[in-house]
């Protein structure tokens, strides 16, 4: 017997609980897109069509959080392998440079986020998981699609450098 | 670097992260994205019913066409004789006429110039 406002197709999962950390699975979209709203606005709305489809079905192996994070996570990926096909169509039929293609800056563009900027893409992630999105690191790791361990050693590589990249700046400004 | 400067460093490192990440985020209303994303599963349904529909009609419209056909057409001899008959050729126009085109032979002329000891 699935709650009044649990999803018809996915009756673990419940609207409120949804309405609950949506904030949050789109500050995840927004990373995710480059900082771009209208292409996380999409992605939130298709990862909701794939839980309210129950093409992606929530079975309460993990939290809903870390669930719903994944599922944006893996739609993503499939957009950006999507639009890089198209770009290097482009490209090759167009002739046109890289410069035209890259993806638009964010609008905070301070230090931190210059040095946050500068990590491997699964370093910058795990951070963002972790520091940003309140996980613990497994959970980051599941999102991320990687095994604990490799989560772990991500999240410790980040920490480091960042740490440096952070000192660094803090001496040359004293 | 010890570990209380290190432990300071992560939780300062948190927050002002937390601030930089945050900063453009102003989630859209919940209502707004969750609606239109129910509007879209429903569109799909409809979509998928209505191809589902179509393909059914299509199965049903094949399968009464292929019933009604029979399956080959074979002739028996002795049917197709039944529906078949032989008459000779009209011979109408001499009875009507009743004339005997031999009755009478021709009679040809005969030659009075001789050549070389025969008539021609």
């Amino acid at each position: 017997m699935r709650d009044g406002d649990a999803l018809e197709n996915n009756p673990e999962i419940t609207r409120s609980a949804l309405e609950a950390i949506h904030g949050q699975v789109f500050g995840w979209a927004l990373s995710r897109c480059d900082y771009d709203r209208a292409a996380a606005e999409d992605l939130m709305q298709q990862a909701y069509v794939e839980l309210l489809s129950g093409k992606a079905r929530f079975k309460s192996q993990s939290s809903l959080k870390t669930f719903v994070f994944s599922v944006v996570q893996n739609l993503a990926r499939s957009r950006y392998r999507r639009m890089a096909t198209r770009l290097r169509l482009v490209r090759e039929h167009a002739g046109q440079s890289d410069d035209a293609f890259l993806p638009a800056e964010p609008e905070n563009n301070g230090d931190v986020w210059s040095a946050v900027k500068s990590l491997p893409a699964r370093q910058r992630d795990v951070i963002e998981l972790v520091f940003c999105r309140e996980m613990t690191i497994e959970q980051a790791s599941a999102v991320m699609g990687v095994s604990v361990g490799t989560g772990r050693v991500h999240y410790e590589r980040a920490k480091k450098s960042l740490r440096t990249r952070l000192q660094n700046l803090t001496d040359q400004l004293t | 670097m010890n570990e209380n400067a290190g432990n300071e460093l992560d939780t300062s490192l948190r927050e002002s992260l937390k601030d930089t990440f945050d900063a453009n985020l102003d989630a859209p209303p919940f209502d707004r994205v969750f609606d239109a994303a129910e509007q879209q599963v429903r569109r799909s349904r409809r979509r998928n019913r209505w191809y589902a529909g179509a393909a059914a009609a299509a199965i049903v419209t094949a399968l009464v066409i292929g019933l009604q056909t029979p399956d080959s057409v074979y002739i028996q001899v002795d049917d197709l004789m039944a529906t078949t008959q032989w008459t000779a050729p009209s011979d109408v126009l001499l009875p009507t006429h009743e004339f005997d085109i031999y009755q009478e032979l021709p009679v040809l002329l005969e030659s009075t110039k001789p050549a070389e000891g025969a008539l021609l």
